[in-house]
């Protein structure tokens, strides 16, 4: 049997332009505000569907999830992970980290590739 | 030879869809979930030190618990977030864009509260199933 190879860039994920899709959203949404709880379920809702709009505008046969998570600073400490079965040559992840003086900020992407 | 069954496993067929018996199922992968989270996390604390091992191997015991269940031809995504209870905020969000027919997540939170201790610890896991290849 034929071993697939993607042959072109759409089956590439391509980590660091998707990285700068997020940080800008991120920045757009939470650019100068400090941590409200009355707001944050709306700036999370707000990066994930920005995120995932600009993502989706690149045209690439992917699939997407997109996470993210807001968490207040007050010294407490937060870990996250995760495990994929997938298959490593087309599918990609990437994670942006960002904090300002009240809030810390981590976004995940998960692009699955849709084998045509 | 040439016959092709339900439960064709290796080879070529024809089906663009996972039958139904082999379909996510999130009820049965939140269970599945729910019992690691328990198992694993009764009577821990949060100690800084252990944590990023910590959530790296529940990662990895969820996947590999998920991958025995056998749904056909998935491939999934497993996340695991642990903060520390301090009273702070956090708030968590996800957006997919997938087959909504096919795709699906499940996700279950797990807390250690009222131990009298000052370092317990809230625990996220969330999964997210995408049908493919």
């Amino acid at each position: 049997m034929e071993e697939f190879h993607p042959h072109n860039d759409e089956m590439i994920f391509n980590a660091d332009e998707a990285h700068n899709i997020v940080k800008e959203c991120i920045e757009s949404v939470l650019g100068k505000a400090d941590y409200n709880h009355n707001k944050v379920n709306q700036w999370t809702a707000a990066i994930v569907e920005q995120s995932l709009t600009h993502l989706v505008k690149l045209g690439k046969t992917y699939k997407y999830i997109v996470t993210c998570a807001v968490m207040q600073r007050s010294g407490a400490g937060l870990h996250t992970a995760s495990s994929c079965f997938w298959d490593t040559t087309t599918d990609g992840t990437c994670t942006v980290r960002w904090e300002n003086r009240t809030m810390n900020c981590i976004v995940n992407v998960f692009a699955v590739a849709i084998i045509l | 030879m040439g016959e092709l069954g339900a439960d064709d496993g290796a080879g070529n067929t024809y089906s663009l869809r996972p039958s139904l018996q082999r379909r996510f199922k999130s009820s049965t992968v939140k269970e599945c979930i729910h019992a690691i989270l328990k198992e694993k996390l009764a009577n821990v604390q949060y100690v800084p030190e252990e944590m990023p091992q910590l959530t790296k191997s529940l990662s990895e015991i969820i996947k590999d618990r998920l991958k025995e269940e056998g749904f056909d031809r998935y491939k999934m995504v497993v996340q695991v977030v642990i903060g520390e209870q301090r009273g702070e905020g956090v708030n968590m969000a996800a957006r997919c864009f997938w087959d909504a027919d096919t795709d699906s997540y499940a996700h279950d939170v797990f807390m250690n509260v009222g131990r009298g201790s000052t370092r317990d610890k809230v625990l996220y896991a969330l999964l997210s199933f995408c049908y493919g290849v």
